[in-house]
């Protein structure tokens, strides 16, 4: 099923009847003396945007690391809809349906924007091995599907505009919407974001927050990882707390903002 | 069988040490600016040259023409930088300047064999004939005696240095992170120059004294080269101890192959302990995290 | 990387597909007549020695242009295809063609091998391992006298044998002019195969790899095998240069395979245009006719391809690809300005 179809709310013949999607039971890295995730359980179901919050420092981006398969995790378990990922390399991880974007954005600077999208749809090409070098009817069909494929995702992320742009002249709102764009291509069930909001303006942070919302009625499950609280309350529907790597708080965000040992981490840090 | 053994070691001593000079030059520069300057091995060759020219055709004492090297390589040092690194440092490319030493070595080593054609040249130092006995019915050449002392004394001087004095100390911030120093009122572009003029400085000395060991053409460079990539990836790049270490152990390796096994060996048992190194701990002999920032 | 990123002007060379139709045909074309125009062997020789240099930049420039792995090694490929090819015709005694094979197969094998084998390694420990390959070599060829007759070299090795097609005159290889038209010909081949590869997506994850590894992963992309193929396809190709080399010059020694080779391939890459494919064929051609014809002035080759190396990267790293974009886009502005005014 394409992405802009998922992105329209179509149905998910791929979802399964158990509610839980990404499952986590007792996370642990360490690099060096630093014991980075500690212990960290989680539960995040099918459909709906999860919020990973904490301050800085708490191990969040570790996790999402730990997530999307490029940090190994020294013990515990992970699974995607009952697939079992530890030891599963990250680009393996991708075919199961999980994405992610970066908080340092890696965008391939020197490509064009398009060129970017289509970079996503690498495990999606359906052709045979022969014709990537002979290049007949399957081969132009593939292509044109994927440029159509990728013109939505544009749209969809608001940057029809700046088609002939390379991606690393794009301004910095513009490449984040761009990384979200890429990794939609990869037609991911769970889509994890690291801090989407860093670096954003106002007005920038609205939009992004726009196209998460749209993801979600569309049945895709979002993974936010972020530090400013007051961004995670407008848009998440449950979240999970961190300090020093370590569980804090998990459940809706109106009874994270008023949990008091959510309250004393981020006031005492 | 002992006293073979014992000659070799000590043979093999002397190699190490004049390729520690040559390797610490190239561990320096990577470990501030993270790239590999290939020309360095022909500052080595434009050292022993210098050397040569300076005895010979100057007339000029030894002693004094390994002054001289230090300071044709110093020159050269600050050259290929201002020319070559500096100008790309703003491209931000990791393998251009890679591939533009490689140009300038290529260029200097056949401008070398046009001017002083491709017979060696017989650079016999006053010193290669002086033999000196020692314990066990060893013995060693006044030429490597002063090898083994000058190398020691400059290993000892800049380990010093890198310890203990603020501008060695600023040295190893710049290698760490160069924003940051840059932020702490470190002028990084002054302190990657010192280092190639150090560096360079080293490898004109490493020259004057190899040139009466090895057989001096515009290529004598390219053999000291190779291993000495060996030694920094051995000790691991941009660690100094570590460099020291594998350079001592290359040498005695190279000594003992060429004594017990074939000479024609060398190359091939140094490069697949190289390989092997790379294989199982790229990092070299003494770990140095570099983490990288997702 | 490439020399893409210099200019957001179109490149000369991207061509629609009818446009390389053409280019396809002039290529065909120029290489049917060469053969006519230069008739002496001493020329006849250099020509063959451009179309195997094209096949070592094309192959070097797939590794490194596209999937952006610096291998100083590419020499090590070159003599084993040469070696292998003419050693199971020596020793096996099997045919031209299944020895050829040989010497593509175990070239590229070799060159999987050591990417394997360096997979992990960051870009400078790639080069100094790739170099350290190379040396090993070339030492191993130098060394194993009872197999490859070390430095003395082995001699006497016959062209391909003949084709006889019935209806036709026979084609002897030991006429040059036949001999430039086989390797030409495959030279336009793996040209072929590699540009297609070059524009489906293979090239793209190619692209991506280079670009950003961890980035190329998180889209699913399996850097470390993609890797690898290049590497093996890269190396494939020189081993084919190898087997020609061999069976056209007549002569191997190891020394034709020193590390020295490996930086005059680099620099026809560069000098060319890294990463375009069409830009290492033009820097092979430059810097294997340039020198013959500056002969007058000594034998200044590899002071030419040193310095060529040096400058290019230093103020035109894009290469003779880059240069012509800029003499296209001079002449567009030109051509607009006469036309307003």
């Amino acid at each position: 099923m394409t992405i802009s179809g998922r992105v329209a709310g179509q149905a998910d013949g791929r979802r399964n009847s158990d509610k839980v999607l990404f499952r986590s039971k007792s996370l642990n890295k360490s690099f060096g003396g630093v014991h980075a995730v500690r212990d960290i359980s989680l539960n995040i179901p099918h459909g709906g945007v999860f919020a990973i919050i904490g301050p800085n420092g708490a191990g969040k981006s570790t996790l999402l690391n730990l997530m999307s398969g490029l940090y190994q995790p020294d013990s515990g378990t992970m699974s995607l809809d009952g697939v079992d990922l530890v030891g599963l390399k990250a680009h393996r991880r991708v075919r199961l349906g999980l994405a992610r974007t970066f908080q340092k954005i890696r965008l391939f600077k020197h490509l064009p924007v398009l060129d970017n999208v289509i970079a996503g749809f690498h495990i999606h090409h359906d052709i045979p091995a022969w014709q990537y070098v002979l290049q007949g009817t399957a081969f132009r069909r593939d292509y044109a599907r994927c440029r159509d494929e990728a013109r939505k995702l544009r749209s969809f992320v608001g940057l029809e505009e700046r088609a002939k742009a390379r991606a690393g002249s794009l301004a910095y709102g513009e490449q984040r919407m761009l990384e979200l764009a890429r990794a939609l291509a990869t037609s991911p069930r769970l889509l994890v974001v690291d801090e989407p909001a860093a670096g954003l303006n106002a007005a920038e942070v609205e939009k992004l927050l726009d196209r998460i919302t749209q993801l979600r009625a569309g049945g895709m499950t979002v993974v936010i990882v972020e530090h400013n609280m007051d961004l995670v309350m407008k848009v998440a529907d449950r979240v999970l707390v961190m300090d020093y790597g370590q569980y804090l708080f998990e459940g809706a965000p109106a009874e994270a903002q008023v949990d008091p040992g959510v309250v004393a981490a981020y006031l005492g840090a | 069988m002992s006293t073979v053994l014992l000659q070799q070691g000590i043979n093999g001593v002397v190699l190490g040490s004049l390729y520690v000079l040559v390797a610490l030059g190239l561990t320096l520069i990577y470990g501030v600016l993270v790239q590999i300057n290939f020309a360095h091995a022909d500052v080595v060759t434009i050292g022993a040259f210098a050397a040569y020219f300076f005895t010979f055709t100057f007339g000029g004492n030894y002693l004094a023409s390994i002054a001289v090297a230090l300071l044709v390589g110093a020159i050269l040092g600050w050259l290929v930088n201002a020319a070559i690194f500096a100008p790309l440092r703003e491209r931000g490319s990791e393998l251009l300047p890679l591939i533009a030493t490689i140009g300038v070595s290529v260029l200097l080593q056949n401008v070398m064999l046009l001017w002083f054609g491709p017979i060696p040249y017989a650079f016999d130092s006053p010193y290669s004939n002086q033999v000196i006995r020692l314990w066990g019915g060893t013995f060693i050449t006044g030429q490597n005696l002063i090898i083994i002392a000058v190398s020691t004394l400059t290993i000892a001087l800049l380990y010093a240095f890198m310890k203990f004095t603020f501008m060695g100390k600023a040295l190893r911030a710049v290698a760490q992170d160069r924003e940051t120093a840059g932020l702490m009122g470190i002028n990084p572009n002054h302190l990657i120059m010192l280092t190639f003029v150090i560096a360079s400085a080293l490898a004109g000395m490493g020259g004057a004294m190899l040139g009466p060991i090895l057989v001096l053409t515009p290529f004598a460079g390219t053999t000291v080269i190779v291993k000495a990539f060996a030694i920094v990836i051995i000790g691991g790049f941009g660690n100094v101890e570590g460099t020291i270490i594998a350079g001592l152990l290359v040498g005695l390796i190279e000594s003992y192959t060429t004594q017990f096994v074939n000479p024609g060996l060398i190359d091939i048992v140094v490069f697949t302990l190289l390989l092997m190194m790379l294989a199982f701990r790229p990092t070299g002999l003494i770990a140095e995290k570099r983490e990288e920032n997702v | 990387m490439s020399s893409r990123d210099h200019t957001e002007l179109a490149n000369p060379f991207d061509r629609s597909s009818v446009s390389r139709r053409w280019w396809l045909l002039g290529a065909i074309v120029t290489i049917g007549l060469l053969p006519l125009v230069f008739q002496d062997s001493y020329w006849r020789t250099n020509l063959i020695v451009c179309a195997l240099n094209v096949m070592l930049a094309i192959g070097l420039d797939f590794i490194l242009g596209y999937a952006g792995q610096l291998n100083l090694g590419h020499s090590a490929f070159y003599g084993i295809g040469a070696y292998v090819s003419t050693l199971v015709i020596t020793k096996l005694g099997l045919p031209f063609w299944v020895a050829f094979l040989c010497g593509i197969v175990l070239a590229g094998a070799a060159g999987m091998a050591l990417s394997m084998f360096a997979v992990r390694l960051r870009g400078h420990y790639l080069a100094i391992a790739s170099l350290g390959f190379a040396v090993i070599v070339h030492q191993v060829l130098v060394n194993w006298i009872s197999l490859t007759q070390g430095p003395l070299g082995i001699y006497g090795i016959k062209p391909p044998p003949e084709i006889a097609l019935p209806g036709l005159p026979v084609i002897s290889f030991g006429n040059s002019a036949n001999m430039f038209y086989l390797v030409a010909g495959f030279a336009l081949l793996f040209y072929v195969l590699l540009d297609q590869l070059v524009r489906s997506p293979i090239g793209e994850t190619l692209t991506a790899i280079r670009e950003d590894e961890v980035s190329a992963s998180s889209l699913g992309i399996n850097c470390p095998a993609w890797k690898v193929f290049a590497f093996g396809a890269g190396s494939a190709v020189a081993g084919a240069a190898g087997a020609f080399y061999a069976s056209s010059v007549g002569t191997l020694v190891p020394d034709a395979f020193i590390i020295t080779e490996s930086f005059t391939i680099l620099a026809m890459v560069i000098v060319g245009g890294m990463g375009t494919l069409i830009g290492p064929v033009w820097g092979a051609i430059l810097l294997t006719v340039l020198p013959e014809v500056l002969r007058g002035f000594g034998d200044l080759r590899l002071v030419l391809y040193g310095a060529a190396l040096t400058l290019v990267v230093l103020f035109m790293p894009g290469g003779i690809v880059q240069a012509a974009q800029i003499v296209r886009a001079q002449f567009d502005r030109l051509r607009a300005r006469l036309e307003a005014g």
